[in-house]
């Protein structure tokens, strides 16, 4: 019997010692690990492409559309919905009831973080790529930029916040809030690299239209500039954009937000969708599509869901030079109007629900909608975040602080006229006035409304009769899940 | 793969190499039974540990050779105890057979081994092939349902072909909990291909100590399945069995007809402070409506034919098995439709004295069509709940229907079936071929080469289609037309191999030690491929044109995707079995598994467990005459979980992240990584500790088996969240704990003295599960989505178990405007009518603060009883089963949009002060959220079924004999007849959908049909 024993166990011996690696070491077949990557051109590429998929970013997991925030939480505009539990966590937002622990909210983090997360990773994977090196250098702009944009939507949302200036290791998860002037110095000097390693506009080839650009990163810091109060910065900053000659009013309006008008000359910074179909619902990484379509359509024959209602207040402000401002009709859809090629608004055909005003600048038509597939998440407006317009309005601001009311007026003339509506003479107070009056004019229903309340210290003002409290909602609560994960790491904002 | 096959082949062959010979004399005598002295015509005489036998003829006689005077001859004859006999030197040896009903000789497949019943020190349920028959079952997890204690068998749908969620004592895991099956020795990933008609036992290996031995993969639970063969020395025998059956819904729903749907719609409008559409204002003109339950359920037809060949000589035996299975669905006919043709070949032969040779294989060819199901959004049946019946399922014309009032998800579910094309055909080729040889009189040496090679292909087409009055405009909603066709196709190749080597080594020391050895190694490589593409716009828009080629688009319109994994285990096994005396049972095993899946950090896995057992019954003291066995068991042992995905320790940069450039909108790629690795990934492990008791009295009339366990899981794979300022995924850890037990009864009685014979069973278990940790930091997780509500309503967390519903506590309608304001603020818009919720922290503010668990899914008791009766051939049996103590989240109405249909429990709705306490007034805009996550939708979920009931009539066999007729049968069977429940829905038993977290919640869950059969058995 022993020999039995020995014959058995030679062969074990050998087979432990021999091709257990080879059997038992099973890598991925299909996909690349972070080990084989990053190592040509085409690699960087990618990275730098799946930082820029982060922009699209609408529901993940829940909606943190940047009309929520700008738009529903300010005068402009209501929730809508199907009713008051449609969304209604928004509801409590919009009404400043605020919960600390929605699922918007936290999607909205998340995704900024993911977004910054992306960008790190180009930051750190990519300069060690053997490549054409101007290229590099556009790449590694474009990732600071993307980066700044993040921590812009977050400083301006929820202060200072974590500071993932690099990709975090587990150890530094549990990492505290910095200060949001900490952050915005960060946003700065992400830009002004940015703006110094991109091209400009017209320097990408036509295939990357789409991308950030010198202009894009140059328009943010004004922004930012504006933000922090820094009126000669921010005053020179947009005379660059101004005088680089890159950009132009269109000279008709009505065809800024309509498919053909999609990166046209007065874009700066434009968030890419497209009609592809095959979308799903939830976290939408993969999709090129954008929810805001259905979202902001009416119901009903309309097949939308109705949210982000145009108040009467701001319906209102178009009517206040004794006339009707001509952007009202390329703003909002009004009973009466025809929506497209989706038939007559009525508030019949919207199923009853009784808005009688919508969103018109994300609207598309049934043509325009994904072929096939659930073409729900498949809109294909793009998100224009910065226009050439919304940079000669800064300039102005900029220049009226700056003490330049000549120049604060010749910016704002400029877009007036384009908008058809007669030149401002004011000076003083009067003109600043006009210069807040015109930025909800031509920027309504663009995500700026809210934040430029905050940011030029009127919301108590102006949204203080609908629960706004100053030094509490100016900034959105920190979400609660997230100070829970990190052991209370994070602080909440003052009165939440 | 091919070093390890070498070398193990060339062991084997070394191995076969032993082997002895002895003498030989020859032995006649006659069989009877006893009562009754009738010659016991087809007993079967065989050499104890040879493949020597022959069978008694029509007198009870027989003749057999056998090799020395130590031989002992065993007398085995069905429904009789068998006799073994030394025979010594004699030459003649008659033989009186006792009938016997115990099950303690039974022998019963273990891993790696068989053992006697009476044997086993650890826990382990059967199944029988009687269990199974003549009952009109697809799949095999069905043969479990009820049948034994600690098996929860769950269907998670009633249409053709769907799974089962068998979980074994539990759910260990929120990861993947299925057991593991193995047929034959062959690991099988998904049963389906299985004809139940070719199973001769199930046996499930409970305790950790019996599954142990499989070790990484073991944790769940071991189904182990022995396919049917023949015994040697066994006529010629041709079976064939047939059935034909129909099956209907067991009951519909009670919903508004359409006068009852234009009152209600008129009062939400009035109480949102809107004008009622005009077209409902005078609702008694629009009479009943359409039923759309009517419209969608259907009566399918189900039908099985099924051959069997089998026999057996002295030294070969073989069965061969035809079937085809056939059934429709109840909602959408063909349209969920399972055909299946199995064929199996199950054979062995002695080439040599000391070597068999033999195989089981088994061929199957599906076809599955299928409808979607079990979503809240666009199953037909969901729709078919929600759509109003005001709408026609078709316009003047012919053509489909759409509503006016319906929004996104909710279409014509007629048309919906119609434009459905999901077909999945699967060829399956599952077999092993074995060589066994002894090696000596004590050693025997067995080596497997088995396989499991899937080729499936699934096609899909989404036709065309519009529902538009005016096709021109095509005016009807998004959910109601699609205007380019599409198909998608994809090809799956599955490939499983398995090389195993077992040595066993058996003796028995001075007649009291009796000592079994086995050990081995495996090694198993799994490779799974599929690829597949999609394009539309095909110039016909009929499913049989429904191929990518087929279309007028330029090829970029194509798509296509591949994918490739690879897997591999190398283990090595070891169990030790000690009897002393038939009295004192020890047993020991150990698994070392080694697996791709691990990472580096941990390759390796080893499992131990032991068991014990002492059979009060053998020792001296014992005086209790009418308990004629009586064993104490008790058992541990550890066992993984390898379920863990192939890759899952690494991270791989995922492409397609991808954003769009340039004037034409290209889709451009962008790659990261999307969670960080983790080179510690293992196994999960369970430990588990059992005792049990088993008792036999009054010489088998009555058996009682019972145990107690305790499993504990450590190691559970959880994604624990990390702070979302990593900007990825959190890697999937090794931290989660969980808690299972359990107890778990079976008693039975049996008397088949006379000719009326009755036997009568039953079991039952008890468990009670909860999660114990989520690691450091772990968040509870949140699932079950419930879009009616925009929540979730299940909740995991620490102390509580699986996927609880969580959510607010009704206490009953405000009744005035007075007591609204009494109460904690609810909302701005709350007032008479609309449910109070409690204020559980009292804060006097109904928030999130305020929500509780407030149900469980999983049932506390499940049980299963059986009763039957026989005289002269006539049977009636019936089979109960079901579950006490489980919860239902009612998810069928979607509440979220304003114009779905209602359960007519909405007539009781609440109009005025002292109408109703429990059913709110209906208001179109819910302004107090009366349709939020609450105990308002958690139903109690138990239920008592008559799972089968069957009447059969068996021809005498003196009549057939002079037909050459072995057994003839006709039966009928119902098959859910009776339910017994105080839940509303279409059926009570709420499966698992997709993973362990969406329990129990009814979302329109295709019902299992009430089926009834006539079916006739005979056997030549």
């Amino acid at each position: 019997m022993k020999k039995i024993i020995y014959i058995l166990l030679v062969p074990v011996v050998i087979l432990i010692s021999s091709c257990e690696k080879d059997f038992l070491d099973k890598a991925p077949i299909v996909g690349t690990t972070e080990g084989n990557f990053y190592r040509t051109g085409d690699d960087a590429m990618a990275a730098v492409n799946a930082a820029y998929a982060s922009l699209q970013f609408q529901l993940s997991p829940e909606g943190h559309f940047r009309w929520f925030w700008g738009d529903v939480m300010s005068d402009d505009t209501n929730k809508g919905g199907s009713g008051d539990n449609d969304a209604n966590a928004l509801l409590k937002l919009e009404t400043f009831q605020g919960p600390t622990n929605t699922g918007l909210l936290e999607s909205e983090w998340g995704a900024d973080y993911e977004g910054i997360y992306r960008a790190n990773v180009v930051l750190e994977k990519v300069p060690p790529i053997q490549m054409d090196e101007k290229l590099k250098t556009r790449i590694l702009g474009e990732a600071r930029f993307i980066r700044a944009w993040n921590f812009y939507q977050l400083v301006t949302m929820f202060g200072g916040v974590p500071k993932a200036d690099h990709v975090l290791a587990p150890s530094e998860y549990n990492m505290a809030r910095s200060s949001a002037d900490e952050i915005w110095d960060l946003i700065e000097s992400d830009l002004i690299t940015a703006a110094n390693d991109m091209w400009k506009r017209s320097e990408y080839p036509s295939a990357d239209l789409g991308r950030v650009t010198r202009g894009s990163a140059q328009a943010l810091l004004v922004k930012a500039y504006l933000w922090r109060e820094k009126w000669a910065e921010a005053k020179s900053m947009a005379e660059e954009v101004i005088n680089s000659g890159e950009y132009q009013l269109v000279p008709d309006y009505a065809d800024i937000f309509p498919l053909y008008g999609e990166n046209n000359e007065e874009s700066i910074f434009e968030i890419q969708y497209m009609n592809a179909s095959g979308g799903n619902w939830g976290k939408n990484n993969s999709n090129e599509g954008s929810f805001t379509n259905v979202f902001t359509r009416a119901r009903g024959l309309f097949a939308g869901y109705g949210f982000n209602i145009p108040t009467q207040d701001f319906i209102d402000e178009f009517f206040k030079e004794g006339f009707e401002d001509p952007r009202l009709k390329s703003t909002v859809f009004r009973v009466g109007d025809e929506m497209g090629d989706r038939g007559t608004f009525t508030i019949e055909a919207t199923g009853g629900v009784p808005y009688p005003y919508y969103s018109k600048k994300t609207f598309d038509n049934k043509s325009e909608t994904a072929p096939f597939g659930d073409p729900n998440p498949n809109g294909g407006t793009n998100d224009r975040v910065i226009r050439y317009a919304d940079v000669l309005l800064m300039h102005a601001e900029a220049s009226y602080h700056a003490g330049d009311e000549n120049g604060a007026r010749t910016s704002l003339n400029l877009v007036r006229v384009r908008a058809q509506v007669p030149e401002i003479t004011a000076s003083g107070d009067a003109l600043l006035q006009a210069i807040y009056r015109e930025r909800r004019l031509e920027l309504g229903l663009e995500a700026h409304r809210f934040f430029d309340l905050v940011r030029t210290h009127r919301a108590a003002q102006v949204l203080g009769p609908l629960g706004f409290a100053d030094g509490v909602h100016n900034l959105f609560p920190i979400p609660q899940s997230q100070i829970q994960a990190t052991n209370g790491a994070l602080s909440q904002n003052p009165g939440y | 793969m091919n070093i390890t096959t070498m070398r193990l082949g060339i062991l084997f062959f070394i191995l076969c190499s032993f082997f002895v010979a002895k003498a030989q004399h020859q032995v006649t005598g006659r069989i009877t039974t006893l009562p009754g002295n009738e010659p016991a015509i087809g007993a079967t005489v065989t050499v104890k540990g040879s493949n020597a036998g022959t069978i008694a003829d029509f007198e009870g006689k027989y003749t057999i050779t056998i090799p020395d005077d130590h031989s002992i001859l065993m007398f085995t004859y069905t429904g009789y105890a068998v006799v073994e006999i030394e025979a010594g030197i004699r030459k003649t040896i008659d033989v009186m057979m006792k009938e016997s009903i115990s099950y303690l000789n039974e022998v019963i497949v273990t891993g790696y081994g068989a053992q006697k019943r009476s044997d086993i020190s650890g826990s382990v349920s059967t199944v029988r092939s009687e269990d199974i028959a003549e009952k009109p079952i697809l799949r095999v997890e069905q043969a479990l349902q009820g049948r034994t204690a600690g098996v929860q068998v769950t269907q998670t749908s009633g249409s053709p072909g769907a799974g089962l969620t068998v979980r074994v004592r539990g759910v260990g895991t929120i990861n993947n909990s299925d057991p593991l099956y193995i047929v034959d020795g062959m690991p099988v990933e998904n049963p389906d291909y299985l004809n139940p008609n070719d199973i001769e036992t199930i046996n499930v290996l409970k305790d950790a100590a019996s599954s142990a031995i499989y070790g990484a993969r073991g944790a769940n639970g071991v189904v182990l399945i022995t396919t049917k063969g023949s015994a040697r020395n066994e006529e010629g025998k041709l079976s064939y069995d047939a059935y034909f059956g129909v099956q209907r819904a067991a009951r519909l729903l009670d919903l508004l007809n359409a006068r009852e749907y234009a009152v209600i719609q008129n009062e939400a409008y009035v109480a949102a402070g809107q004008t009622p559409l005009p077209e409902f204002a005078n609702p008694d003109a629009l009479g009943e409506g359409t039923d759309w339950q009517e419209a969608i359920f259907t009566n399918a037809p189900i039908s099985s034919h099924q051959l069997t060949l089998t026999g057996g000589k002295e030294h070969s035996s073989y069965a061969l098995t035809g079937n085809y299975f056939s059934q429709e669905g109840i909602v959408g006919g063909d349209k969920a439709k399972f055909d299946r043709i199995t064929v199996r070949l199950n054979g062995n032969q002695d080439l040599k004295p000391w070597l068999t040779v033999g195989n089981n294989i088994g061929f199957t060819w599906f076809k599955r069509d299928a409808l979607l199901e079990n979503t809240q959004y666009d199953s037909p049946i969901v729709r078919a709940l929600n759509i109003d019946p005001v709408t026609p399922i078709r316009k003047a014309d012919g053509t489909y229907a759409y509503s006016n009032y319906s929004d996104t998800d909710v279409a014509n579910p007629v048309n919906a079936i119609e434009q459905t094309n999901d077909e999945w055909r699967s060829n399956r080729i599952v077999g092993s071929v074995y060589a066994d040889a002894k090696l000596g009189k004590r050693f025997s040496f067995r080596s497997t080469f088995s396989m499991d090679q899937t080729f499936a292909l699934q096609r899909i087409f989404y036709p065309k289609y519009d529902l538009s009055n005016l096709p021109l405009i095509s005016e009807a909603p998004a959910a109601e037309k699609r205007l380019k066709n599409q198909v998608a196709v994809g090809n799956y190749n599955w490939r499983n191999l398995q090389l195993e080597n077992v040595l066993t080594y058996t003796n028995t020391f001075n007649e009291k030690h009796d000592i079994t050895l086995i050990g081995g190694t495996t090694a198993l490589n799994k490779r799974d491929d599929a690829s597949g593409g999609a394009n539309s716009n095909l110039p016909s828009n009929d499913f049989k044109d429904a191929y990518i080629g087929n279309t007028i688009d330029p090829i970029a319109s194509q798509s296509s995707w591949q994918t490739a994994n690879e897997s591999s285990l190398l283990s090595w096994f070891a169990k030790g079995n000690y009897v002393y005396d038939n009295t004192y049972l020890l047993s020991a095993t150990f698994r070392a598994d080694g697996s791709s899946r691990f990472g580096k950090n941990n390759r390796y896995g080893y499992f131990p467990s032991f068991s014990a057992g002492w059979v009060l019954s053998h020792a001296a003291f014992w005086s209790v005459d009418e308990i004629s066995f009586a064993k104490l068991r008790a058992s541990w042992g550890r066992n993984g979980n390898d379920r863990i995905g192939d890759y899952s320790f690494t991270t791989v940069v995922s492409s397609g992240q991808n954003y769009v450039f340039g004037p034409n909108e290209t889709i451009t790629n962008g790659s990261v990584a999307l969670s960080s690795a983790n080179p510690d990934l293992k196994w999960e492990t369970i430990t588990q500790t059992d005792i049990g008791l088993d008792l036999e009295l009054f010489d088998g009339r009555i058996n009682f088996t019972g145990d107690y366990y305790i499993k504990k899981t450590s190691d559970m794979l959880y994604a624990a969240p990390i702070p979302l300022v990593a900007g990825s995924a959190a890697p999937i850890q090794n931290v989660a704990t969980a808690e299972n037990r359990g107890v778990e009864l079976s008693l039975d009685y049996r008397n088949i003295e006379h000719t009326f014979h009755y036997s009568i069973g039953g079991n039952i278990s008890f468990i009670k599960s909860e999660v114990t940790g989520l690691g450091t930091g772990g968040e509870p997780v949140y699932s079950g989505t419930i879009q009616s509500a925009n929540g979730k309503a299940s909740k995991t967390d620490v102390g509580h178990p699986l996927a609880a519903f969580f959510g607010f506590v009704t206490d009953g309608i405000f009744q005035s405007q007075a007591e609204v304001e009494a109460a904690a603020f609810q909302n701005n818009g709350t007032s008479p009518g609309d449910i109070r919720f409690k204020d559980l922290n009292s804060d006097g503010v109904i928030d999130v603060n305020d929500q509780t668990y407030i149900g469980n899914p999983t049932p506390k008791i499940s049980f299963g009883a059986t009763g039957e009766v026989e005289w002269k051939g006539i049977v009636l049996s019936a089979f109960f089963q079901g579950t006490q103590g489980n919860d239902i989240f009612d998810n069928t109405v979607r509440y979220d949009f304003a114009y779905v249909n209602r359960p007519s429990s909405v007539l009781d709705r609440w109009t005025g002060p002292g109408t109703s306490n429990t059913e709110p007034h209906v208001s179109l805009n819910d302004p107090n959220q009366n349709a939020r996550i609450s105990d308002r939708f958690v139903k109690d979920g138990s239920y008592v079924r008559l799972k089968s009931l069957q009447l059969g009539y068996t021809l005498p066999s003196a009549w057939l004999r002079k037909v050459h007729i072995q057994k003839f049968k006709v039966y009928i069977t119902g098959q859910n007849l009776l339910t017994f429940t105080k839940y509303k829905g279409l059926d009570p038993e709420i499966g698992v959908i997709g993973n362990n977290l969406e329990l129990g919640i009814d979302r329109g869950f295709y019902p299992q049909p009430r089926t009834v059969i006539g079916g006739v058995s005979v056997t030549f």
